[in-house]
């Protein structure tokens, strides 16, 4: 065979076809099996979910409202919103603050004021410097720009001044060192002045932040893409380059569509986990702050009295619900927080356990020896409406469900506050003194009553009052807990953690409050 | 009556009229020959197969799927007929009148139905139940006046062609009052054709009905629909990917035999449509004779 090889260099002109290397029948065969082998072995690999940088998450999640932090007007907006910007701090898994764009933050002897240290050599997306000016401008957008719907959370600071390149002096009105937990979140999220000084309300469509990614296209009602944001901090852990992001599916086609490959990524409920685990899809469950839960009107009948109320607590089957309308994913839950989270209180597990007699006697200790009628309105027929009229029913509370189109529940529910009962989810805040706020303030969205409580008031201050880190902090935060669930109508019913199917996108970090793409490959 | 004769004879008719006997059984007594409550929650068996207990099994909080397929046929119907009823009140007497008012009321008519012709059932039901409340009510009044116009041209253009007839002409002539040759003249002849739009319209209008109550329009749960429960099982495809194939079954056969009943009423009713038969029955003779 060397002398044939030879043959040909040695007569590189030779103009007969004949090859320098004599392919014989067996050579054929075995040139053909490792070619096969060879791309059967790449093939494997891609199949096995060998990951690579590069490649695109097309996520259907949700669209956000708007993608200006300040005039965001929904709670679940944050996820998607931290997709381009970040909060000045961020919240570990306790739903404690830690750094994220600030490195550090002190508050003064006094508690009034706070200075955010900010990491070195921040970038916004389009390149410019993210330092100590910008934080302050940002900040001070969503305390008095108008239609800020941030500005109330910010209605304790009184002055902000950036102090040289790196930190941020914030003056308070009183102690509250809420802040830094507050930052993590959309109040905490610096958008570019750049931007806004230049014409804020193009902000709802082209965000101006330093987050992971950054929109290139935004088709409102369809879907968003975005690329890999190379100024972005945490870059080099950024393993796609692209993100697109679209609503949820329909829960009937949702398996269906990752299978078919039109998303990779797509958020389904506890009914159809059992279809995308048939489907060969990886089905991954994330815990979430997100509570199920029942907003009660305190000023309207029947529950203007507190007996209807208690009865209405145990007499409901928490666990029932949780197996029928989510398929026993998540934990029963009688509190706002989750399990781990600092603000939960162990002392509450159980404390409305299903007892229909002890709801039956509540009832009849109070007069009411017929039956006990109502409303309960819900924004879409889902199971756990029907399970809980049925439950109450043979309690005694007989209500009848009225469907409210989704387009109005906001209006009716949190604006107007003209439902007596309202089939609602929590999805948790960053600040536990905030979520305090909206489930429980005076002004709360999900206090349809608007109804508070001195003691409730009085703790809140308290907690406030106490350094995060401070080690009697978290049983000071935990007794306004118990305060709000022993002395408000609002009841919980479980926490309910984010059911995501993959295909060929690695593991998820998980994370309650913001979910993260760091680390995050395709194949 | 002899229309009605007309209709039996025809097979597919009778077909007809048997599976809507059924359903008007039903309607009436579906509730009472559900094996169980039609809201009771086995809660320990949700989304169970067929079984002897359940033939049709049982839904995502526990309840019997036949139950609730019997007790919901009343609702599905009733409301159906409720949109028609609406639809004839408003189509047929103004149909009536704009073929005897002079033209301006005739274009103002003309006008009208041509607009809530161009609406779109589902969306304009959405906007009045989400203006005026959701509910049945509701939303068969905006069901039945977006049908209306169908009635409105039906009549219309029957009333039209009597209206130039020699036989009205002459009534007129001899002093009838308009009314006295509406009752005698006009209204026996429209009346047929009134029926094959009313049970055209009546499958229309279920499947209308069955669409606003798929959206969380109209009848409210846990009572039960059949568009309300092709609804629901679509969210438990995974568990149950035959559910709905009985609501939709049901919804077919309905709406199918209101089409064939329209089609027979419309042929029993139509002279020309009863003659191809004796001229048949002539050709045939005739072709016996010349084998002969």
């Amino acid at each position: 065979m060397a002398n044939k090889a030879l043959t040909r260099t040695d007569n590189p002109t030779a103009s007969s076809p004949t090859p320098a290397v004599a392919m014989t029948r067996r050579g054929l065969l075995g040139i053909s099996l490792g070619a096969a082998a060879a791309f059967a072995l790449a093939a494997c690999g891609s199949e096995s979910g060998a990951s690579a940088a590069g490649g695109r998450i097309t996520w259907a999640w949700q669209l956000p409202t708007t993608w200006d932090p300040v005039t965001s007007s929904a709670g679940s907006d944050v996820q998607m919103l931290a997709l381009v910007y970040e909060g000045i701090t961020g919240l570990d898994e306790k739903g404690n603050p830690v750094p994220w764009l600030a490195e550090k933050w002190t508050y003064d002897p006094a508690g009034t004021q706070v200075t955010f240290t900010l990491k070195k050599d921040l970038r916004f997306s389009d390149g410019t410097p993210l330092d100590a000016t910008a934080v302050a401008k940002s900040i001070e957008r969503g305390r008095t720009a108008d239609g800020s719907l941030i500005a109330p959370q910010m209605i304790g600071i009184t002055t902000v001044t950036a102090s040289g390149d790196l930190d941020v002096v914030l003056d308070l009105a009183e102690v509250d060192y809420q802040i830094p937990a507050l930052f993590a979140g959309k109040t905490g999220m610096v958008v570019n002045p750049a931007a806004f000084e230049k014409d804020p309300a193009s902000l709802a469509t082209a965000p101006a932040g330093s987050g992971p990614f950054s929109l290139t296209t935004f088709v409102e009602n369809d879907h968003a893409e975005l690329v890999k944001n190379s100024h972005f901090q945490l870059a080099e852990d950024i393993q796609v380059d692209e993100f697109h992001l679209y609503p949820q599916p329909d829960p009937a086609t949702a398996v269906a569509s990752v299978q078919s490959g039109q998303y990779n990524v797509a958020r389904i409920s506890g009914a159809q986990v059992e279809q995308a685990e048939q489907a060969g899809l990886d089905v991954q469950i994330l815990d979430s702050m997100f509570v199920s839960c029942l907003d009660v009107h305190a000023g309207m009948k029947p529950f203007d009295d507190p007996a209807v109320v208690e009865a209405l607590k145990y007499g409901i089957d928490r666990e029932k619900i949780k197996k029928v309308a989510n398929f026993d994913i998540g934990d029963v839950n009688y509190q706002p927080f989750p399990k781990g989270y600092v603000g939960y209180n162990p002392e509450l597990e159980g404390i409305y356990d299903y007892d229909p007699e002890k709801a039956k006697q509540v009832l009849a200790e109070a007069g009411h020896t017929g039956t006990v009628k109502g409303e309960f309105t819900s924004a879409q027929p889902v199971a756990a409406v029907e399970l809980i009229q049925a439950q109450l029913k043979e309690v005694g509370i007989e209500l009848t469900i009225k469907s409210i189109p989704a387009t109005q529940h906001t209006q009716l529910v949190y604006i107007e506050h003209s439902q007596a009962l309202t089939y609602d989810g929590f999805a948790g805040r960053e600040s536990p003194v905030q979520a305090f706020q909206v489930l429980f303030g005076k002004e709360g969205l999900m206090n349809p009553g608007r109804r508070t409580d001195p003691a409730l008031e009085a703790q809140l201050k308290k907690v406030r009052a106490t350094p995060t880190d401070d080690p009697a902090y978290p049983a000071i935060l935990q007794e306004a807990t118990k305060i709000a669930i022993t002395s408000f109508p609002n009841t919980f019913l479980y926490n309910a953690p984010r059911i995501i199917v993959r295909k060929k996108v690695s593991e998820l970090p998980a994370s309650p409050s913001l979910q993260r793409f760091e680390g995050v490959t395709t194949s | 009556m002899r229309t009605l004769k007309a209709l039996w004879a025809q097979p597919a008719s009778r077909f007809a009229f048997a599976i809507l006997s059924v359903i008007a059984f039903l309607v009436v007594f579906g509730g009472a020959v559900a094996p169980y409550d039609p809201l009771r929650q086995f809660s320990d068996e949700v989304l169970q197969g067929p079984s002897a207990k359940h033939l049709l099994g049982t839904d995502y909080v526990g309840r019997d799927v036949l139950s609730r397929l019997l007790a919901g046929t009343r609702l599905s119907v009733v409301g159906a007929l409720e949109a028609v009823v609406i639809a004839a009140v408003l189509g047929v007497p103004s149909g009536l009148a704009s073929a005897w008012m002079g033209r301006i009321g005739e274009w103002v008519s003309l006008r009208i139905a041509d607009t809530l012709i161009i609406l779109p059932f589902t969306v304009f039901a959405i906007a009045v139940a989400g203006t005026i409340g959701n509910g049945l009510q509701q939303a068969m009044v905006a069901v039945g006046v977006l049908i209306s116009p169908m009635f409105f041209r039906v009549t219309r253009a029957v009333a039209l062609g009597l209206r130039r007839t020699q036989y009205v002409e002459a009534a007129e002539l001899m002093g009838a009052t308009q009314w006295w040759t509406l009752r005698k003249h006009i209204w026996s002849k429209v009346l047929p054709n009134v029926a094959v739009a009313a049970a055209q319209a009546t499958g229309a209008s279920l499947l209308v009905v069955a669409s606003l109550s798929f959206l969380g329009i109209g009848v409210q749960p846990p009572t039960p629909t059949w568009g309300g429960m092709l609804s629901a099982d679509l969210g438990y495809l995974a568990q149950q990917s035959w559910a709905p194939i009985f609501p939709a079954l049901l919804m077919m056969a309905t709406v199918g035999s209101l089409n064939i009943l329209a089609d027979g009423i419309r042929d029993a009713g139509s002279p020309r449509r009863r003659r191809p038969g004796l001229v048949a029955r002539l050709h045939r003779k005739e072709t016996i004779d010349v084998a002969a």
